[in-house]
């Protein structure tokens, strides 16, 4: 296969190269959590409440359990009192959940009771006849609401439904609104959505009683699962073993099945079988607790009439759900980019999390950040709206200029680098701006509604969770770690393992593509595996945008030391100063004397088989770990809740145009482009595959998904009939255009891009909505941005009634 | 999202089939392509007893192109008739109304009997066999009778299949004026879900570009797609311009009674409908006058 060189003076890295992992994935060949075939593996289905708050007043599991082929039938009352509450992140320790309900149900889907059975069908069979009586309590949905007091407590113990409520005040935030020209104020809403991979959480759990080990194999992306899983089920943490090995088909945040696992292992362990939990897509979009943010902002802005924008206020109010895991965190994160790409010298943020009777969240792309900058790419669009300046002119005003890096944020995050400008003038140029308006223009004239969004937004990336100690004061973590190991065999083939499981980000293309690179070898030859966690080296999961940096930073370190180790080899068999060997592709000769060489093969034999030949303070074999912190990171906030919390900032600038049909209200993206600089890429194809999915993703958050509640708390788009996730029928060709601004703190200049595109293209999408109704004087500021919204819209203006006797709208 | 337990056979005959239901009746239900029933059965909505599987019955899979009529076997797949180039030149509607029919997997196997006896408010068949007045025959182990579309569809998801019957044979209507012209629309969030609200036309012209003969439609707006016969015979006689269609449509659109739900109110739903009704009706009757 052909490889196209990399443009940067580097071999492999920024090359266009295949991937190692999409053969195996497209033939498929992958290896799910569901391909696990145990011999004697039974199955598990849930009993879920059918009401969004009640109090359970018993439940009769007879005639479930007399059905042939039922092997157990488990509820709360055992499991509670047998296992430990999953941890939750903020300091509400009151808030207790487990896998399963106990006395009182939280939300419609909640698990009450398990069912295991020899078959999936026949646990099902026998979850219908378990017999639950509930007594039905009032369900609270509005975060409002259940702010209010004297409103029904989710969480009676804790006495109160909001679990996070701060006030930070960055910078003379009042000085400023009192000195400038304008403010305004406004409410944007991001409404519940998230990711949902056609892969739903699957696990499968098997306790050997000889070793005591209880074996894992989960389609799981999140960091401290091993230890998690062994604490609530009172196991030491060497105890529960995690088969990294297994693909997880689709995450971006949501599979943290924890509730699942720990349910698993204590049936597999209860029950001595192996025992298998796969979701179905009901109990996943309902009881999967795989929702992300339900948020609510309410922005005010302060500004001068030249567009210079002097100070914001923020209150976030988010409906995390009927239970806190680490969903409030997703307040935190944005802390790192409260201003977006701006110089915005004083800022106030209130970030307010409340419990209601939904379905729990858990993380979703961006850990909050996408309804961020959503929230302030409007408020950015509405200053120029009022200001009756163009858009790009006032996002240019306020931008953080290239020449300003580091530059540090009010609220303490250093962004590394940048140049917004740049990016955003590339991607205007790219579109032929002039050209786009005179379509839009056009557009117009013919009696269409026609509008072009920009969005220009921040990728914070590195995953340093720094909001953690900043939002909970009781906890002091500030190791984020990540690490390989790097083996090379005595054939001379190199091995690179990862301590966590992928899921389709491309790890292996990563640490191949980087080690290949550092020890000049082809990256092709280089497998890559994933260590089962009492193997593996500390990771803390691709989350947060973070594997490029931190597992490529670490693959990057091991292969160094490999390298290292060459050379001090051939400098003690040649006798000579380590500085005196020149390294290349694998073989090391003497500078100057090129025929006095050890090549690849002779140094890798030395290493492993002729002790005589090594010199005293090298290890024999040959492999390398690497353990690395983000850098940055290990900070603790300040008194007044400065932090610095990412360690790298990657830059996306969209620009999008949409016609809506006046008539029907239905709306098409016409054209698509983004500019996007995520410093050194080190696969460009992996890059421009998040970024387009991550575009999909956020389209769908603009215009299509949510998941829907009814007054009594019955999710009502629990099927893919009802939450629309966008088809390619619906997302356009998109452009990408590259620019490239090295992060002066990576291995290689690189930065994140897992969540690239979604941060910015919901917020792009809503602004050319915004254009196309501002002639007609009305706006919508919640998402998505459905048919039926726009029309209830277009209804507050004359179009439409032409003919209002006819027309009863 | 799996089934419950229940019997399977599969049917060799027509008679094998309707002597099985005859059997089982109200516990049994009919495979045809299954992607309705399938997913209800795994949702647990449903719960047959018997499933008699008529996927293997040549007979109910049969397509006949005549000069009155198109008939076909209830178990022809969707994709075929949308394929059928000899049906797209008699009765155009289908084709049109197909594309917008799920997505080409499931009009694999996807049957076009199976859409009308599932008689979801919002699918595109029913509608189009209300527009074109199809007729409908239904057999049972001894019996055969034919209803017209009309008298077919009762309610959502209802029709006047009687337990022991099997929806058998459809015919479309064919119009034999040189000049006709049809057209098919609709709005849904997604291409290929079923449509918030969907209109179908078919006008018939003479030389002088007068409406000679007029039918249309609307669904997902009540309980079931219904056909206006008597606004249709209002643009008879007529040159149609943008009034005359404008009055039907709207009219039509003030005679529905749509249900609201997540996608859609009744206010929006009825919107649309005068929207896609004017929007058929034009293009249709665009198409008509441009037939040579």
């Amino acid at each position: 296969m052909g490889h196209a060189a990399s443009p940067s003076g580097f071999r492999y890295i920024g090359a266009k190269r295949r991937t190692k992992e999409d053969p195996r994935f497209v033939t498929g060949r992958g290896r799910y959590a569901a391909d696990v075939a145990l011999p004697g593996l039974k199955h598990v289905a849930l009993v879920a409440s059918p009401h969004a708050s009640a109090r359970i007043v018993s439940i009769r599991t007879d005639a479930a359990r007399a059905l042939r082929g039922i092997h157990y039938v488990l509820t709360g009352e055992e499991f509670c009192a047998t296992t430990d509450s999953l941890p939750i992140g903020v300091d509400a320790p009151k808030v207790r959940r487990w896998s399963l309900a106990h006395e009182r149900v939280r939300y419609a889907g909640e698990w009450v009771a398990a069912v295991v059975a020899d078959s999936r069908a026949l646990a099902e069979d026998a979850a219908e006849l378990v017999e639950v009586e509930y007594e039905p309590l009032p369900p609270i949905l509005d975060p409002e609401q259940a702010m209010v007091d004297g409103s029904p407590l989710v969480h009676p113990a804790y006495g109160s439904n909001v679990i996070l409520h701060r006030n930070f005040v960055w910078g003379p935030v009042d000085d400023q609104f009192a000195a400038a020209d304008h403010q305004l104020e406004f409410r944007a809403v991001w409404s519940r959505s998230a990711t949902v991979p056609i892969e739903t959480f699957a696990v499968v759990g098997q306790w050997n009683p000889g070793t005591e080990i209880l074996d894992i194999w989960a389609s799981i992306q999140m960091p401290k699962f091993p230890d998690q899983t062994a604490n609530a089920l009172r196991l030491p943490g060497n105890a529960v073993r995690v088969h990294y090995d297994i693909d997880v088909g689709g995450s971006y945040g949501v599979k943290r099945g924890l509730k699942h696992t720990v349910l698993v292992g204590y049936l597999a362990k209860r029950l001595g079988m192996p025992v298998r939990l796969v979701e179905d897509r009901l109990e996943n979009m309902r009881g999967g607790d795989m929702h992300g943010p339900d948020r609510l902002f309410d922005m005010k802005v302060a500004f001068d009439r030249d567009g210079t924008i002097r100070a914001l206020k923020i209150r976030a109010v988010d409906n995390v759900g009927a239970y806190a895991g680490r969903a409030p965190f997703q307040l935190g994160k944005p802390v790192s980019a409260i201003c977006g790409p701006y110089l915005i010298p004083a800022i106030a943020y209130e970030p307010v999390a409340v419990l209601t009777n939904k379905t729990p969240q858990e993380a979703v792309r961006g850990f909050g950040q996408a309804p961020t900058n959503f929230a302030l790419e409007r408020t950015m669009d509405r200053v120029a709206q009022f200001l009756n300046m163009d858009r790009v002119a006032l996002r240019k005003t306020n931008l953080i200029r290239k020449e300003q890096f580091p530059y540090t944020i009010p609220s303490g995050s250093t962004y590394d680098s940048g140049d917004y400008h740049t990016v955003l003038d590339k991607a205007l140029a790219a579109i032929d701006y002039p050209a786009l308006q005179r379509r839009r223009d056009a557009a117009r004239q013919a009696g269409r509604l026609a509008g072009i969004g920009i969005a220009t937004c921040l990728e914070p990336s590195g995953g340093n969770s720094a909001f953690e100690p900043l939002l909970n004061s009781k906890n002091q973590t500030t190791t984020w770690m990540d690490s390989c190991l790097v083996r090379v065999d005595l054939s001379g083939s190199i091995t690179g393992i990862m301590g966590t499981s992928s899921s389709g980000q491309g790890h292996e293309t990563l640490v191949s593509t980087v080690i290949g690179e550092i020890l000049e070898r082809d990256p092709m030859d280089i497998r890559v595996v994933h260590a089962d966690s009492l193997n593996a080296l500390p990771s803390n999961s691709p989350v947060g945008s973070r594997m490029a940096i931190m597992l490529g930073g670490a693959a990057a370190g091991a292969a160094r030391k490999i390298k290292d180790a060459l050379i001090a080899i051939a400098a003690h068999n040649f006798e000579c100063a380590k500085e005196d060997i020149a390294y290349r592709d694998g073989n090391a000769s003497l500078k100057g004397v090129p025929e006095k060489v050890l090549t690849w093969g002779q140094l890798v034999e030395i290493a492993h088989r002729k002790f005589h030949a090594m010199p005293p303070d090298i290890e024999p074999g040959l492999q390398a770990k690497f353990v690395w912190e983000v850098p940055t990171g290990g900070g603790l906030p300040t008194p007044d809740g400065r932090i610095q919390i990412y360690p790298c900032y990657a830059f996306e600038a969209h620009i999008v145009y949409v016609e809506i049909d006046p008539a029907t209200a239905a709306p098409t993206i016409k054209q698509y482009i983004c500019g996007h600089d995520c410093g050194v890429m080190i696969n460009p194809d992996i890059v421009h595959g998040m970024t387009y999915g991550g575009i999909a993703h956020g389209i769908g958050a603009a215009l299509y998904e949510k998941f829907t509640y009814d007054d009594n708390g019955q999710l009502t788009s629990g099927t893919f009939m009802d939450y629309l996730i966008p088809s390619a029928l619906e997302v356009p060709p998109i452009r990408i255009v590259d620019h490239c601004t090295p992060s002066p703190l990576t291995t290689f200049g690189q930065k994140g891009s897992g969540e690239a595109g979604y941060l910015g293209a919901p917020a792009a999408v809503a602004n050319a909505v915004n254009d196309a109704l501002a002639l007609l004087g009305v706006e919508l500021n919640e998402l998505p941005l459905s048919h039926l919204a726009i029309f209830e819209t277009l209804c507050k203006t004359t179009l439409n009634k032409r003919a209002p006797n006819k027309r009863p709208t | 999202m799996k089934a419950p337990p229940f019997e399977y056979v599969r049917a060799t005959s027509v008679e094998e089939a309707c002597a099985l239901l005859g059997q089982y009746g109200d516990g049994a239900k009919v495979l045809a392509g299954g992607q309705n029933l399938v997913p209800m059965m795994a949702f647990r909505l449903l719960h047959p007893s018997w499933l008699i599987d008529i996927n293997e019955i040549p007979a109910l899979k049969f397509v006949a192109v005549e000069t009155d009529v198109v008939r076909m076997g209830a178990c022809a797949r969707q994709c075929d008739i949308q394929r059928d180039d000899a049906i797209a030149a008699r009765a155009p509607l289908l084709r049109q109304a197909l594309s917008f029919v799920g997505h080409a997997q499931t009009r694999n196997r996807g049957t076009v009997g199976g859409s009308l006896a599932h008689a979801d408010p919002s699918a595109e068949l029913p509608l189009v066999a209300q527009v074109l007045g199809a007729s409908l025959v239904l057999r049972a182990a001894s019996s055969t009778r034919t209803l017209p579309a009309s008298s077919f569809f009762s309610g959502p998801m209802m029709t006047e299949l009687r337990p022991d019957e099997c929806l058998e044979q459809i015919h479309w209507p064919v119009w034999r004026d040189r000049k006709t012209g049809s057209s098919f629309n609709e709005i849904s969030r997604r291409h290929g879900d079923f449509a918030i609200v969907a209109a179908a036309a078919q006008i018939a012209v003479d030389d002088d570009d007068r409406c000679t003969r007029a039918a249309f439609g609307v669904g997902g707006a009540g309980p079931m797609p219904v056909a206006f016969p008597d606004l249709a015979q209002r643009l008879v006689g007529c040159r149609l311009g943008e009034d005359e269609l404008d009055d039907v449509a709207w009219d039509a659109a003030a005679a529905l009674e749509p249900d609201s739900d997540i996608h859609a109110t009744a206010a929006y739903r009825r919107h649309l409908a005068g929207v896609l009704v004017t929007r058929v009706l034009q293009s249709a009757y665009e198409a008509a006058k441009a037939v040579p």
